[in-house]
């Protein structure tokens, strides 16, 4: 309620402003300058220190300031270890356009920058790599050709020395001042990354606000991993221009990260606070890459074992016999638990607790509670880094992929997720993957081969993403492109059955060096309903089905579908699943410790004689 | 003289401020949220601006926005009331940094006392009595039992990372330390991963007893008596009275010595309080110094005819204080009641809502600070005081018929308050007698409430 009636004013001192004993009249109170300044985004004033110590971040809606080249250089290094290289490199006016070179000597005095970008060398978290930072504060870090010839100067550099690249980007696209040699950046840029990925190095673009046009068609969107800041504007054309042409207003999000990363383009949005210790940690993993890769790659290191191992083998003998007995004599080893040889263990291990039928195996594998791929990734890694996205269209989130630590080695690991509870299974699509899903998971299993590392895949899923999209994208494309791919990469491939490996959907995870399942999943041609229903045109005969479909961990066994069979003590779930840990986690040692050894050629015709003998 | 002042809070206090400006001739400005357009101290100020939102983080804890209200409409000064900003060292450097005058201490003083250590050590250092403890973390029964004896007993052992009860037990007896200890540690462990202990005298039943203390730029302090804050429920103040019925002339003496020492230690400038916890046994320690006008300041109004919020300004206006401690004479009984938005019989829960009907007591010694009027809706983000019943009467016993009457007065309706709990209390004979300590709503059912009742 407000009064009608306004209060009586009371009577101000006349004069008190000069009134002795007044020791503050002769100055009017003013905010200093440089003491607050405006945040775009909630528009409310705020303390520069405060925003200075806060990683530039607005306190109050942390919104993201941009940074200037040396900050974020100072944000990221480790303390002192920045060593600048090409600095002063200057443009030649290439077009001579009118008034450029006034307004660069105008912009290096009020930034105290050459040009738009600072290159040099630094290391993170003790891992040594070369750095690149575009600093929006000259002509919006435009490329012309010296930001060009920087970048591709320091690429060059570091390829020679083997070291890691990190751009931070941040750019407004090419520079118009400096016309079609602005555009040539372009392709020169790329041209050194390329070189730089051929010898085998790694690239690491971190995407800030904002990464336009011909930036983003060069550098920005070649990392072999790409991170980029939350809330980021990242496009080939601006929204303004898209506007205009296509006369629509854009909706909300649209080209942000977040945006970006739905889309499958960016491999991970970090929180500035947590960059360097990110790119530290995926620094780290690749830094000891090349000791394993050089281990793995040597011919002649492959062991007695392994050459006989190979050598043995005939087409159509069943692989896993030889392959349990190595596992069996390890077993012997390590626990003496089992001493016999591989089909009576296959045997004993279906009598270990009540015989099941085939379609209780089944409904244990698609138990609720069952542990899903993100529960073993849990289990048996560390350092779990996920990386998003196909690059092409979306990022499927039936398929959760990364780059984990196991025992002091970084691995690429892959998972179908099913989630826990319906949202979760309504968010990773119940398991079922989409093309994004397999394109994802081929994109990162490239970057293993290229890394060097092993591929230990998780397959849980009742069949891949039967729908629409899945066939406008080309469902029968990307499942049969793994199958291709996979059968000739050059690192080992591990999959682990860990659910349901429902057809074409669970193989495409599955063209491995060794399949393993475990002793209550299940891997078939189809769902036992399908299986029912295209044979007898009845899915509720589904039961009847799974006993003649040959698809639990036993019968596969039997088959010489796969090698080895992990024990469930008891049916696991969420809560007993750290009881195969030791298990689990000490077969893999060894399958790696195996497969690692074998040179390359080897390790290829291994796997192509393992599905030729099928 | 300060020409113009902005008040950088609202409610009671806001008001209070105001209409000393009103008597000073000093412009007022009020800052208001979006809430409080509506409130006694938006139409009451000479001008008023709104800061924000009801939230209080994105309007009256939002120095940004409090320093745009100053910068826009010319204030010289601000003043920022109790709670929000005025503990604030920033805030105070903040203005220290824009040149306007912050009604209240420096910067480094607010940051120093805010500091729990830094104030120990500087009433160490000044000879003022801290609750004897360990300097030293405690890891061993030992060197526990050594530093207990020393401390002297009963003893409270704490969990160095210690919080919400846990890891703390007390001995009251040499025999008893070792288990206290051993259970202490246990439970530190088990809950902080860490069995670092500290070992501090435990003051059982203590009074919470205050002492107001003035202080100008020239060196000059004085205390004005203290106020007994004791019954307390959860650190909530509820009732305050000057003087205390615990506090001889003598004790007074030796306490007021003390703060004026502690202010002087801390370099302290304008009005403060020197928060003491006292024993049965006479003993006192330093708790706190609160660095801002406190709620309960009329009471200390009422016995020494002082107005408080003027001498803040004209300390702020950089004038010496205008009385010697000589000067200063306690006169009489003051007893105040906070009047709060809640219902006791459901856990104080607090009560917004519209008042549809008000009658408020008046009369000779009686006086109420309230910011609330018939029709007035009482917002939900801020603190559940609606108004402060102040009675002065000569004796304790006048005092206490005062506040009973005038309580017995007081009609709010369309919103749940605490008056009828009030009520209870100065009707309980402990109460009445003067017999009570820091635990007497815990060791007390009043009006049909047990406040450990959950």
């Amino acid at each position: 309620m407000k009064f009608k009636h306004m209060f009586k004013r009371t009577a101000v001192k006349a004069g008190s402003v000069n009134s002795a004993g007044n020791l503050f009249a002769a100055r009017q109170p003013e905010v200093p300058d440089g003491l607050l300044k405006k945040c775009n985004s909630c528009k409310s004033a705020v303390f520069v220190e405060e925003v200075k110590k806060n990683y530039y971040i607005c306190p109050h809606c942390r919104n993201y300031f941009r940074v200037h080249a040396y900050r974020r250089i100072e944000m990221v290094a480790d303390a002192d270890s920045f060593e600048e290289w090409n600095q002063g490199l200057k443009t030649e006016n290439p077009l001579h356009f009118k008034g450029y070179e006034e307004k660069l000597e105008g912009l290096r005095e009020k930034t105290k920058l050459d040009e738009a970008v600072i290159t040099g060398k630094v290391t993170i978290g003790g891992t040594p790599a070369v750095i690149g930072v575009c600093d929006g504060r000259f002509l919006m870090a435009s490329m012309g050709e010296v930001v060009g010839e920087k970048i591709t100067r320091a690429v060059e550099r570091a390829t020679e020395e083997k070291l890691p690249v990190i751009l931070f980007v941040c750019s407004g696209g090419a520079r118009m001042q400096e016309g079609i040699v602005s555009l040539m950046q372009m392709a020169k840029t790329s041209a050194a990354l390329k070189r730089h990925s051929d010898a085998g190095q790694l690239y690491i673009s971190v995407l800030t606000n904002p990464t336009t046009g011909g930036v983003t068609a060069s550098f920005a969107m070649l990392g072999d991993i790409i991170l980029a800041e939350p809330n980021a504007l990242i496009g080939f054309a601006g929204p303004r221009v898209i506007e205009q042409t296509i006369g629509q207003k854009l909706p909300q999000g649209f080209q942000r990260s977040e945006f970006l990363l739905e889309h499958g383009f960016i491999d991970e949005i970090v929180e500035r606070e947590n960059l360097k210790e990110e790119l530290g940690r995926i620094l780290k993993m690749h830094a000891v890459d090349g000791a394993v890769k050089g281990k793995s790659r040597i011919p002649e290191k492959a062991d007695e074992e392994t050459s006989q191992y190979i050598s043995e083998e005939k087409p159509g003998q069943i692989l896993s016999e030889q392959c349990l007995k190595n596992d069996t004599e390890q077993s012997v080893k390590n626990d003496g638990e089992q001493s016999q040889s591989g089909k009576t263990e296959t045997k004993g291990m279906n009598q270990i607790g009540p015989k099941m039928s085939a379609w209780e195996h089944v409904q244990l594998a698609r138990e609720k509670n069952r542990p899903t791929g993100k529960d073993y990734v849990n289990l048996l890694f560390t350092d779990f880094v996920e990386m998003h996205g196909d690059r092409y269209f979306r990022d499927d989130p039936a398929v959760i992929g990364g780059i984990a630590m196991f025992c002091g080695q970084p691995v690429t690991v892959l998972v179908q997720e099913k989630g826990h509870g319906t949202k979760a299974n309504i968010e990773h699509n119940f398991g079922m993957v989409s093309p994004d899903g397999y394109r994802k998971s081929l994109r990162l299993m490239k970057q293993a081969e290229k890394f060097g590392r092993p591929v230990i895949c998780f397959v849980d899923t009742p069949g891949a993403f039967c729908g629409l999209e899945a066939e406008e994208r080309g469902q029968g494309e990307a499942i049969a492109r793994n199958l291709y791919e996979l059968s000739g990469l050059k690192v080992p491939v591990l999959s682990v059955v860990i659910g349901e490996g429902g057809s074409g959907g669970a193989l495409a995870f599955a063209v491995a060096d060794e399949v393993w399942m475990m002793e209550h999943s299940i891997y078939s041609i189809l769902s036992p309903e399908g299986f029912a229903s295209i044979l007898w045109k009845d899915s509720k005969r589904a039961k009847e089905a799974a006993e003649v479909m040959k698809l639990t961990a036993g019968d596969l066994k039997e088959l010489g579908i796969i090698e080895q069979i992990i024990r469930e003590e008891e049916p696991l779930n969420r809560e007993n699943l750290p009881e195969v840990f030791e298990d689990l986690s000490r077969k893999i040692q060894h399958f790696l410790e195996h497969y690692e050894t074998m040179d390359e050629t080897a390790l290829v015709k291994h796997r192509y004689d393992r599905f030729r003998r099928m | 003289m300060i020409r113009k002042l902005l008040i950088a809070n609202r409610g009671e206090i806001a008001v209070r401020i105001i209409r000393a400006c009103r008597e000073m001739g000093i412009e007022s400005v009020a800052v208001y949220s979006e809430a409080d357009r509506e409130s006694l101290h938006t139409q009451l100020a000479d001008e008023a601006i709104c800061i924000g939102p009801g939230p209080s983080s994105e309007s009256y804890l939002n120095m940004e926005r409090i320093m745009s209200a100053a910068m826009v409409s010319g204030a010289d000064a601000i003043h920022p009331g109790f709670g929000f900003l005025s503990e604030n060292a920033k805030f105070a450097e903040f203005c220290e940094q824009c040149g306007i005058i912050f009604v209240g201490p420096n910067s480094e003083v607010i940051r120093n006392l805010g500091n729990k250590q830094v104030a120990r050590n500087t009433m160490t250092a000044a000879g003022v009595p801290v609750i004897p403890g360990t300097d030293i973390p405690i890891l061993e029964v030992q060197t526990g039992l050594a530093e207990a004896d020393r401390i002297g007993y009963p003893v409270i052992v704490k969990a160095a990372l210690g919080g919400g009860g846990k890891g703390m037990r007390t001995a009251d007896t040499k025999e008893e330390f070792e288990l206290a200890f051993q259970t202490a540690q246990k439970e530190a462990q088990m809950a902080f991963g860490d069995g670092t202990m500290y070992i501090e005298h435990f003051v059982q039943h203590p009074r919470h007893i205050e002492f107001q203390i003035l202080a100008d730029r020239y060196g000059n302090v004085i205390h004005l008596g203290e106020r007994d804050c004791s019954i307390q429920r959860n650190h909530q103040k509820m009732i305050e009275e000057s003087p205390s019925a615990a506090v001889s002339e003598e004790l007074r003496l030796k306490m007021g010595e003390a703060a004026v020492k502690a202010a002087q230690a801390a370099h302290y400038v304008n009005a403060g309080t020197i928060e003491f916890l006292l024993e049965k046994t006479g003993r006192f320690y330093f708790m706190e110094m609160n660095t801002r006008i406190q709620v309960e300041h009329p009471v200390t109004e009422c016995v020494t005819g002082m107005d408080l919020i003027k001498e803040q300004i004209k300390i702020a206006s950089g004038e010496p204080l205008s009385v010697t401690q000589e000067d200063v004479r306690i006169q009489g009984h003051a007893i105040e009641c906070r009047i709060n938005a809640e219902n006791p019989e459901k856990h104080f829960r607090p009560s917004p809502g519209t008042i549809t009907e008000l009658h408020l007591p008046g009369g000779q010694g009686i006086r109420i600070d309230t910011d609330i009027y018939n029709g007035y809706r009482v917002p939900p983000y801020y603190d559940s005081m609606l108004a402060k019943l102040i009675v002065c009467g000569d004796t304790r016993e006048e005092a206490i018929a005062k506040m009973q009457s005038a309580l017995g007065e007081v009609i709010i309706d369309g919103i749940d308050t605490n008056v009828d709990y009030q009520f209870g209390i100065l009707e309980n004979p402990d109460y009445q007698a003067g017999n009570f300590d820091i635990e007497f709503l815990n060791t007390h059912v009043i009006a049909g409430v047990n406040i450990n009742e959950v």
